[in-house]
């Protein structure tokens, strides 16, 4: 059993009865490797659809979420658990628990870094004070509003009169990881940092990813340090590094948050001299459009990045196009077909009602799929993972972002038969076409328009 | 990945059952047992997987039990029918599974566990009649269905699998607006089962309403039972616990009963 991702969270979801050796089954040893591999911010397994367990079916997902936390820095535990579950658990592990429990996978996003999830007035309630005190601590870290109810008499009459976004009570806080997580808002990549910055940051940090990120058009790097107690001489040049990198890129690399109580106040001096920002609030960015345009989350035309297709990538064309063929008939049951494809600046005629989607990818070969869909047909296209006729234009985008994934794993399976081995990024959404031709203004690539059951489509893959 | 036109040939390759089952069928649906034995034992097969389906050690007999007639006279009408039923399905299995890690002999284990354990679930209910009884043979063939659908599909199954907690049913029912128990049910028509047997196998699905109180009160039993057996290390293995939705819900109102039943700590 693999665990599925989405939003940086990791998820397991086992069904039925739990015990020793049916979880023994759920999860192999290949399985255990592949999440130690995830990266993201938080494994979970979910309890949704688990009727009965005993300790030792929990103990192997236990032993794994251990492993998991231990070797990828990330929050592990349970979500979906109600009130009976929640009691077992604390009665099987009592003092031994260093996993969270989570009453539901939205109570558990809220510890993630999605920024999404973000700014939400949550009451929350717990017997024990010194978890109120550390759900109350990661809330408000996380740019929630945490009200804390201090007794259950309290919580019952908040939670009657009052209106919340999230109320949370069965809910655990156990350790909780080191891992450098990162989250897509905008055209802005946000990492988050905590605790002590030292030569590890070099391990945790995922170089690949941040620059493929740079290659594919990100230009706003914003490290969320609110949690950083202090860092030493080697963050300091890792980050000194990183931010001269960017410059060749013309990005822009800020931290948020950071305090200088135990950290020298000559390093945020050397920092700014590299040409890293400071700000106290996510906000004073975030919600700031002017300066978000001029920091460059808004446009992505650097000097860098107007690399032109090589002999190598068009090569590999018929793949890429196969790939997306292929995924776009196994969503939707329909042949799809390619019509006409030419070597130009991506062109779309009529900018209206479409939205889009791309993909990089990085290892032996690099570049980027875009796909531009009308917003009905990428609908359509979605129909399998979105389930039903839906209009919320931010849930047909992350229907769309799925899509993508999946034309990107598709991609990555096509290649690696011809032993080209690449790595693919996180999806990324555009909810019109400005936004989408920001990023690839004045690039070059080859431009597809594919049809399915006469519904046309645009395939663009560029570097 | 898959159509309408692939489940529509699916159907269409469903064969009669034989002439020899039918004729067994119709002894045993009134009451003549030493008819459908002598029936019964003019099909080679069929005496075969009888044999292999009652010496398994679920059923717990001391000695190998050798004849038909003596088969049939240990399993009574409704369990001979019952037997026959499964053995219907049984036809239908693949000869090598690809999607699932079965075999026809774990896929046997399978149906002798589920009917075993369905007989003990209506003693406890106090619920004899022989159509629910053979009702459980049917379940199975949502397992046979999915095989013989997806099994040139793995790959692409596999990735959507990853980006989203999908079940075969789910993308069958979205993609060809028709689900594995629809199927289920077009099989149980080819074969003249009666419909009680549909209509109960429609309950276990777990996502359909249902009217009628003792249909809906079997179906969750039977959604219950399932979930229990592929919860078994071998079919977790076999790549089962899964197949389909778990509809905790639907079941939580049984639980504690069937805890007790079958003994759960």
């Amino acid at each position: 059993m693999r665990a599925i991702v989405k939003d940086s969270i990791g998820v397991f979801s086992p069904q039925g009865f739990l015990d020793a050796s049916s979880a023994q089954s759920l999860l192999t040893v290949e399985d255990i490797e592949a999440t130690e591999h995830l990266k993201v911010d938080m494994v979970l397994v979910s309890l949704k659809k688990v009727i009965f367990f005993n300790r030792n079916g929990l103990d192997t997902f236990v032993k794994m979420l251990n492993k998991v936390r231990h070797s990828a820095q990330c929050i592990v535990g349970f979500c979906d658990v109600d009130h009976k579950k929640y009691e077992a658990i604390n009665k099987f592990y009592g003092e031994e628990m260093n996993f969270s429990i989570f009453k539901s996978r939205e109570v558990a996003s809220l510890f993630a870094s999605s920024f999404k999830n973000q700014q939400k007035n949550v009451l929350l309630y717990s017997d024990d004070k010194s978890q109120r005190s550390a759900i109350a601590i990661e809330l408000h870290d996380n740019g929630h509003n945490p009200i804390v109810a201090t007794s259950k008499t309290d919580f019952e009459e908040k939670r009657a009169n009052g209106n919340y976004d999230v109320v949370i009570f069965d809910t655990y806080l156990g350790q909780i990881g080191q891992h450098v997580a990162t989250r897509v808002t905008g055209n802005a990549i946000i990492y988050t940092v905590s605790s002590f910055l030292d030569n590890e940051i070099g391990n945790s940090f995922n170089i690949a990813y941040h620059n493929n990120s740079l290659n594919v058009g990100f230009r706003l790097f914003i490290f969320d340090a609110y949690k950083v107690v202090s860092m030493n001489i080697h963050a300091l040049n890792f980050f000194a590094k990183l931010a001269s990198s960017a410059a060749e890129y013309n990005a822009t690399i800020c931290f948020v948050g950071m305090s200088f109580e135990k950290t020298p106040q000559q390093f945020k001096e050397t920092l700014e001299d590299a040409g890293i920002l400071f700000f106290e609030q996510m906000d004073d960015i975030l919600g700031n459009k002017e300066l978000l345009h001029d920091l460059g989350a808004s446009t992505a035309g650097a000097a860098k990045n107007k690399r032109t297709l090589n002999k190598v990538l068009v090569t590999e064309l018929p793949r890429f196009i196969d790939a997306t063929v292929l995924t776009i008939e196994m969503m939707t049951s329909a042949k799809a077909q390619k019509e006409a494809a030419q070597i130009e600046q991506i062109c779309i005629k009529n900018k209206e009602e479409k939205i889009a989607s791309s993909i990089g990818f990085y290892g032996d070969i690099d570049g980027m799929v875009i796909l531009v869909f009308p917003t009905a047909i990428a609908q359509k296209a979605c129909e399998l993972l979105i389930g039903e006729k839906a209009t919320d234009i931010e849930l047909i985008l992350d229907s769309l972002a799925e899509l993508v994934n999946i034309l990107g794993g598709k991609v990555k399976s096509l290649l690696a038969d011809e032993n080209v081995n690449v790595n693919i990024t996180l999806p990324r959404t555009y909810a019109t076409i400005d936004d989408l031709l920001e990023v690839t203004t004045n690039r070059k690539g080859v431009q597809v328009d594919l049809k399915f059951d006469d519904d046309k489509f645009l395939f663009f893959l560029t570097r | 990945m898959i159509t309408k036109e692939k489940i529509d040939q699916y159907i269409e390759q469903i064969p009669p059952s034989p002439k020899a089952l039918q004729e067994t069928l119709h002894f045993l649906n009134i009451g003549e047992l030493t008819k459908a034995a002598k029936v019964a034992e003019t099909d080679p097969a069929l005496r075969s997987y009888l044999k292999a389906i009652v010496n398994k050690p679920i059923y717990g007999f001391r000695n190998e039990v050798k004849e038909i007639s003596q088969i049939f006279g240990i399993l009574g009408v409704s369990g001979s029918q019952q037997a026959v039923y499964n053995y219907m399905i049984h036809l239908l299995s693949p000869s090598k599974w690809k999607l699932f890690e079965l075999n026809k002999s774990s896929f046997d284990d399978l149906q002798a566990k589920l009917s075993t354990q369905w007989q003990r679930i209506l003693e406890h209910l106090s619920i004899e009649d022989k159509d629910i009884e053979s009702s459980i043979t049917l379940l199975p063939a949502s397992i046979i269905v999915t095989e013989a659908l997806f099994n040139d599909k793995i790959e692409d199954v596999t990735l959507l699998r990853k980006a989203k907690e999908l079940d075969y049913n789910t993308i069958l029912l979205r993609l060809c607006k028709m689900d594995l128990f629809d199927i289920c049910a077009v099989i149980a028509k080819t074969w003249d089962m009666p419909d009680i047997i549909s209509q109960i196998i429609y309950a276990a699905s777990g996502t359909r309403p249902v009217a009628d109180k003792q249909i809906d009160l079997l179906g969750k039993w039977m959604h219950m039972l399932l979930f229990y057996e592929l919860s078994q290390a071998t079919f977790v293995q076999a790549g089962l616990n899964d197949f389909i939705e778990f509809e905790i819900q639907y079941v939580t109102e049984i639980y504690d009963d069937f805890a007790t039943l079958m003994d759960i700590q």
